[in-house]
């Protein structure tokens, strides 16, 4: 019996979206145990709007991670778009027409997620310090274009990125369903998503293999930029107001719920089931806590969960490559 | 007549030269053997045939045309493909995956992934191999001759002219190695060209039609395999005559002397059983049998790696019944594990640094470390030692096989150790740094040292060995006098018997 239930247990760590799933699943009939009124519609929409952009995200994320190398700077990403993108579309300001603002905002990040990848493969700079210097320097950046202002008067174009639906679903979580989509095909049907992972799997065969490992670094970043870009316009104009702290910490979010979902911090393993399973537990957590009436503590506890939720699945990660050494 | 016809290649890193000014040619439907030391540029010949690295000057023509140098997709698209001697192997991808990354079959203009057609040649490829492989599996989870073999059938899915084999059968059992050979005769007789590296030199004369000999980057000839005999093929490595005889030593044990270490009745379930022996002061005490047979066991044993069941060790005054690593070096015992590359060396770090590690204390001084006297110890040990390095200063990880040996090994000669734990020391060492490496272990034993040496080569334990203990299946075989043992009888010794099979 002991052993049936180790066995099952170390399915679950191993096949990580399973082991999710039905985490989330348990505590889903905890919560509405303690309260009904979270399986509401509003309830439910209201985690896939908050959901909506870090699934974005983190299915760029991901394949950075699965070469083996990792982009702290998304969330400083996301608020120099966002600076950018209020500039541009804002009455008072630009007042360019959406037909613009969306192409350029998603350039922009394509080519912050350029600088990246090119840095980090042709510059050969670690990938960590390569974005720890990014995410200063964004926010600086950031900081500089708001120049202490706040941006109120999206017009309503842009606004309905963020708060418009389609058949009562959101706009964003129709996008992140698409992107998804999209990662799944690249990943499973595309000559650069086996790539990816040879990459991250063993870079010295993938060298002596003459795969052009530079050009999918800078792939690979410039896609997770062009993803940040995708997701601010989502999610951004759902607020009333731009300002310059728009994506703090973001980048610790995302990485969390990669990581969770079972992605190898060392390259070589990543999977978009694993991931989304990942995103949907994170971003329920928060709601879960204030659901289960903890009252003022909720929102504190939420930060510390996160951190023991990435710690819980690097070290769940490391008894699995145990186990296999033996 | 198709053939692959290399011009004045050279190439260097740094200042060194590893290739200097290489002309050969494989011709198609040959088998073409690479020899030379370690060290003497057959990788660096490899990787810029098979496009890895781009030569300094020179040129390589194929069938009378320019091959694009520098560029592993447009070679292999020519039909010159290696087999690289750490396999080109992506551990978490299936077999698919792995045959096919970098070469994918598309369909729909590219958008999707022709997924059936590589599954199918996938496993019609491993069937040709003879390997009921799964092609779901990861590679990474599949034995080592496993992956061998499912890196050697990346190659053959391309239709290859010119096969480059890079010391093939280095993890092959010898069943897998004879299904290997019958390949290459296979693909020879359909008119590949190839060029065959092995330091199995008996391989080279069963298979090879040529053999070119490199030495220090330069080629030295090209011969018929009928004109060379193993002595003459070793001359021409070496460039110079290796005694065939053993390398003599005076023996340096007093019989008198006080034992440095003994061991009674040794046991750890399911490694070794009841082992005892004791060696003394100078004395090499030479472990032979068996991979399996337990002899790695007990050496980490005694160095408090892996703790034992029952027994004792007499050592340093005292009885030990169990020991960490740290009682071990505390006590003088030094062990050089079997793997050289990743738990005896920190390749990153400097051939001075590596050499001076274990003796670091020595240097102190009251401004931290003296880095003069470092410096000046680090060169005298790289001139005795006979390393081979542009400067002291040079990553460990720059030096070839051998010569990274010697600094394993060498790095003792500083530090007195009482006793000294030598697993396989020259694996993959080439025959000139052998030689070197059996003189440094010598030198060891002169200063008083007592030597356990492991070794699966019989030529090696027999001249080096004071005495000789032979295992087979964990349990001691009997120890052997230099005089009394003969290759015959430690290989008798060796093989299990049916009293000395289970344990």
């Amino acid at each position: 019996m002991k052993g049936g239930i180790r066995k099952v247990f170390a399915y679950m760590v191993r096949y990580r979206a399973a082991g999710l799933f039905l985490f989330i699943f348990c505590l889903l009939t905890l919560v509405t145990l303690v309260n009904p009124t979270f399986l509401e519609w509003q309830n439910l929409r209201d985690i896939a709007v908050q959901a909506a952009p870090i699934c974005i995200i983190s299915c760029g994320l991901m394949l950075v991670l699965v070469t083996g190398e990792i982009d702290i700077s998304v969330g400083s990403m996301m608020g120099l778009l966002a600076a950018c993108m209020g500039a541009m579309a804002s009455l008072s300001r630009g007042n360019w027409p959406p037909g613009v603002v969306i192409p350029l905002t998603l350039g922009i990040g394509m080519l912050l997620g350029l600088l990246n990848g090119w840095l980090v493969a042709y510059a050969g700079i670690p990938s960590i310090i390569v974005t720890l210097g990014m995410l200063t320097a964004l926010r600086g950046v950031t900081e500089l274009i708001m120049a202490g202002t706040w941006i109120t008067d999206l017009p309503s174009g842009i606004r309905f990125l963020g708060t418009g639906t389609w058949l009562g679903i959101p706009v964003s979580v129709w996008t992140a369903l698409a992107v998804f989509l999209v990662s799944l095909w690249l990943v499973h049907q595309t000559a650069i998503g086996k790539r990816i992972y040879a990459i991250g799997s063993n870079p010295h065969a993938a060298r002596l293999a003459g795969l052009p490992i530079k050009p999918i670094k800078v792939f690979v970043f410039a896609w997770t930029g062009l993803l940040t870009g995708v997701a601010t316009l989502v999610s951004v104009p759902q607020l009333s107001v731009v300002d310059s702290g728009i994506g703090v910490g973001l980048e610790l979010l995302v990485i969390t719920c990669v990581v969770v979902g079972g992605t190898a911090v060392n390259g070589g393993i990543g999977n978009l089931g694993g991931v989304l399973c990942g995103v949907v537990l994170m971003t329920m957590i928060s709601t879960v806590l204030i659901f289960m009436k903890l009252g003022e503590d909720a929102t504190y506890w939420s930060r510390a969960i996160q951190g023991l939720f990435i710690l819980g699945a690097i070290l769940a990660d490391h008894w699995i490559s145990n186990q296999r050494k033996t | 007549m198709e053939r692959l016809k290399t011009n004045a290649l050279s190439k260097s890193y740094g200042g060194t030269h590893a290739l200097k000014d290489i002309s050969m040619d494989i011709i198609a439907g040959e088998v073409h053997a690479l020899c030379g030391e370690n060290g003497a540029g057959k990788s660096t010949l490899i990787k810029i045939l098979s496009g890895v690295e781009r030569p300094d000057t020179g040129k390589v023509h194929w069938r009378d045309a320019p091959l694009p140098l520098g560029k592993v997709d447009a070679i292999e698209a020519h039909g010159v493909v290696a087999v690289h001697q750490e396999p080109v192997i992506f551990p978490h991808l299936n077999a698919v995956d792995n045959l096919f990354v970098g070469r994918e079959h598309a369909m729909a203009c590219g958008i999707w992934l022709n997924q059936a057609s590589m599954r199918k040649q996938t496993q019609n490829i491993l069937a040709t191999l003879g390997e009921a492989l799964s092609v779901t599996e990861p590679v990474g989870e599949m034995s080592l001759a496993q992956r061998q073999m499912v890196s050697m059938a990346r190659a053959l899915i391309h239709q290859c002219r010119i096969l480059i084999l890079d010391e093939p059968t280095a993890s092959l059992s010898a069943r897998e190695s004879a299904s290997l050979f019958g390949r290459i005769n296979v693909l020879k007789e359909q008119g590949v060209g190839i060029l065959y590296v092995s330091h199995r030199l008996e391989e080279v004369f069963k298979l090879a039609d040529r053999v070119t000999v490199l030495r220090d980057g330069a080629s030295v000839g090209t011969w018929a395999i009928k004109d060379l005999n193993r002595d003459t093929l070793i001359k021409h490595m070496v460039g110079r005559e290796v005694p065939v005889a053993p390398p003599t030593s005076s023996p340096n044990v007093k019989p008198t002397k006080q034992p440095v270490i003994e061991v009674s009745a040794l046991c750890r379930k399911g490694a070794f059983n009841d082992i005892s022996f004791h060696i003394q002061p100078g004395e090499i005490l030479g472990m032979s049998g068996l991979v399996g047979a337990g002899r790695s066991e007990i050496a980490r044993a005694l160095f408090g790696v892996d703790r034992f069941d029952s027994g004792n060790i007499l050592y340093g005054g005292r009885t030990w019944t169990s020991l960490t690593i740290q009682d071990a070096i505390a006590h003088g015992i030094a062990m050089v594990p079997e793997d050289r590359q990743l738990q005896g060396l920190v390749l990153p770090l400097s051939v001075e640094t590596n050499l001076l590690l274990p003796s670091l204390a020595n240097h102190e001084c009251f401004r931290g470390l003296d880095q003069g006297t470092m410096r000046s110890t680090a060169g005298d040990l790289v001139t005795q030692l006979g390393i081979k390095t542009e400067s002291p200063s040079k990553p460990a990880e720059s030096l070839s096989g051998g010569n990274q040996q010697k600094i394993v090994i060498g790095k003792w000669l500083h530090t007195h150790p009482t006793l000294l734990i030598l697993d396989e020391p020259t694996r993959g060492v080439d025959v000139g740094a052998k030689s070197e490496v059996h003189r440094i272990i010598q030198a060891l034993a002169a200063k008083g040292t007592a030597i356990l040496l492991i070794s699966s080569e019989l030529p090696e334990i027999l001249s080096l060995s004071d005495r000789i203990m032979v295992l087979c299946g964990g349990c001691n075989q009997g120890i052997l006098s230099r005089q009394e043992a003969t290759q015959e009888i430690l290989l008798r010794r060796s093989l299990p018997t049916d009293s000395g099979r289970d344990i």
